[in-house]
């Protein structure tokens, strides 16, 4: 079989395990498994920020925040559906990108990331000293009808399998070409006539977006939305971890960081206190010992990669 | 009310000192590396948890203390270097940036387990006292403290780097890698000895802050963003924009929590730190 049927056959049967997942597995089996497609979409996101176009940001917590206030705001408040009000959380994740997308856009490297944290950290003190969201006492997040474990399954294995499509084709395109060349040397690609600002603000928004529903979705599983929980740097680690352990800069990172990581997160899960020192400490012997991380060692030991984003 | 401005002016800046040490360490692994250490916080923090150790076991007074937290801390800066991002320093930014990342969560999670959640204050005589200032308000004691505290480590630190050898070593590390390998100089050697001094100023900025406020095993978060507002307003590697940072971010908290309401404090200061950033991301005082 050529390289292209082999892929080919990989993604089927993958989407299909994706799909039976609820046919026969057990509400906990189910919810890690959900767990996993979330957290993929998420990474998915980071990577294409910090892998692609050169943004490390430590602020993508600032679209969960919005994401998961926007959901418990308008279900809970307005009674609107669930899955509509997800989608308006996307959207207003778009606005709050393009709000800022002025100011941030002037700033390049480490600068980057200190502001997107900043805005993230000032969005939590703002929620929490808004009489609108309780304060810092945080809403209850019930969805208005009553939601079957498999619907927010299906919900988050949708966002999933969308979000690295999206990532694949948007490589795939023109622009994937335009953010290669902005990495290798941004001064010759603008004089070559590629718009940097354009480039950097289409992936800053999908981006946004996408972590925006992402959020709505792992929201859905929970009771609960608190301001510094919502708009705390954790996410952000978490995002780190995953596509520092899958791969930096790979598609299929992310996708295997997410498994690493949510597994992981259940075993330590019984060592309370313990489970984040032991995840810092793999991230620092990956950076040490496998600085491509696990599929980009892989890749370079064997030559094959499922979702080729350079073109033959 | 102009003279509750006046207070909030005054108070900023006696803060903005304190700023200026829990900035300082920051700006000169950045000025000396190019690097971004995402722990200094947690540095700071481990500090305010050793001097609460050797008060509670030794029952020494915390500015006593520091004779004790300043070694361990420059030792530690030292190790962590020397073991962990001398391994990463010919590289791109980000190995540093996660690898530094990696290290405060350990540290912050290694807090949090071995001395609870709850809030700690090293506790002194000096936090109640204060200063008439005028007969119009008062002043308290520490705040003055820490004014004088920001003053010495300003001097200490720019004579260091002016008169001693080591200084000059650094000061050629930064300004031509290669030219000061020729000359004799170990890189490595000298990014060791600038993180142990780094460290050690988040050291007396710990306990200074543990005198004034209280902290919390995951308070060096909120610090690590204070030390990037101050660094960031001031320019990064700059000695004397560091101390101005601090002032400017002290004063616009407090005259800005005045204005808004003490629950935006931290708020007005995050919102002069985003404008400086959108305006001259090199920072007032910095160089290009």
């Amino acid at each position: 079989m050529s390289k292209k049927k082999i892929r080919f056959t990989i993604v089927i049967i993958l989407l299909f395990i994706l799909a039976i997942i609820p046919l026969w597995a057990s509400r906990y089996v189910e919810n890690v498994c959900l767990l996993v497609c979330a957290y993929m979409a998420l990474a998915s996101m980071w990577n294409l920020l910090a892998g692609y176009s050169g943004m490390v940001s430590l602020g993508q917590q600032m679209f969960v925040g919005v994401g998961g206030y926007t959901l418990a705001v308008l279900s809970m408040y307005y009674g609107l559906p669930i899955f509509l009000s997800i989608m308006i959380g996307g959207f207003i994740s778009v606005f709050l990108a393009i709000l800022i997308s002025f100011p941030i856009f002037r700033m390049k490297g480490v600068y980057f990331a200190i502001g997107t944290w900043v805005i993230a950290e000032a969005l939590g003190i703002c929620f929490s000293n808004w009489a609108y969201v309780k304060y810092g006492m945080g809403i209850f997040i019930q969805p208005s009808q009553k939601m079957s474990m498999s619907t927010i399954y299906y919900a988050a294995a949708i966002i999933c399998v969308g979000s690295i499509s999206v990532v694949y084709l948007l490589l795939r395109s023109n622009l994937g070409l335009a953010l290669m060349a902005i990495r290798d040397d941004d001064v010759a690609s603008e004089m070559m006539g590629v718009n940097i600002f354009r480039c950097k603000l289409t992936c800053f928004l999908i981006s946004a977006f996408i972590t925006g529903i992402a959020a709505g979705v792992l929201y859905l599983n929970t009771v609960f939305i608190q301001p510094f929980e919502a708009f705390g740097i954790g996410w952000t680690v978490n995002l780190l971890f995953i596509v520092i352990i899958g791969g930096i800069g790979t598609l299929e990172g992310p996708v295997i960081g997410a498994l690493i990581f949510v597994i992981l997160q259940q075993f330590l899960s019984e060592y309370v206190g313990y489970n984040l020192i032991i995840l810092g400490a793999i991230t620092i012997l990956v950076i040490f010992f496998a600085p491509k991380g696990i599929i980009g060692t892989f890749q370079h030991k064997y030559g094959f990669e499922l979702f080729p984003v350079r073109r033959e | 009310m102009m003279l509750g401005y006046l207070e909030a002016i005054i108070t900023g800046i006696l803060l903005g000192s304190l700023y200026g040490i829990v900035g300082i360490g920051l700006s000169m692994v950045f000025g000396i590396m190019r690097q971004v250490n995402l722990a200094h916080g947690e540095l700071m923090i481990l500090s305010s948890y050793f001097s609460l150790l050797f008060i509670q076991l030794m029952g020494l007074h915390p500015l006593v203390t520091l004779f004790l937290v300043l070694p361990i801390m420059f030792a530690f800066g030292y190790l962590i270097q020397a073991f962990l991002f001398n391994r990463v320093m010919q590289k791109a930014m980000e190995p540093f940036l996660i690898i530094s990342f990696g290290l405060s969560i350990i540290l912050q999670n290694a807090l949090l387990l071995i001395f609870t959640p709850d809030a700690r204050a090293l506790k002194t005589a000096l936090a109640i006292k204060s200063v008439d200032v005028l007969g119009l308000f008062r002043i308290p004691l520490i705040q003055l403290i820490n004014f004088a505290a920001g003053l010495i480590v300003l001097f200490l630190l720019y004579q260091f780097m002016k008169r001693t050898y080591l200084g000059w070593a650094i000061h050629a590390a930064s300004e031509d890698l290669s030219g000061a390998k020729l000359m004799g100089i170990n890189p490595k050697r000298v990014y060791c000895y600038a993180m142990g001094i780094a460290a050690a100023t988040a050291g007396i900025s710990g306990v200074l802050v543990g005198m004034t406020f209280t902290f919390y095993p995951h308070s060096g978060t909120q610090y690590l963003i204070i030390a990037f507002g101050v660094v960031i307003i001031g320019g990064l590697g700059s000695l004397p924009g560091t101390f101005l940072g601090g002032m400017i971010l002290g004063i616009s908290q407090l005259v800005g929590g005045r204005i808004i309401g003490p629950g935006f404090q931290l708020l007005s200061g995050y919102l002069i730190l985003i404008i400086v950033l959108t305006i001259r991301p090199q920072g007032i005082l910095g160089r290009r």
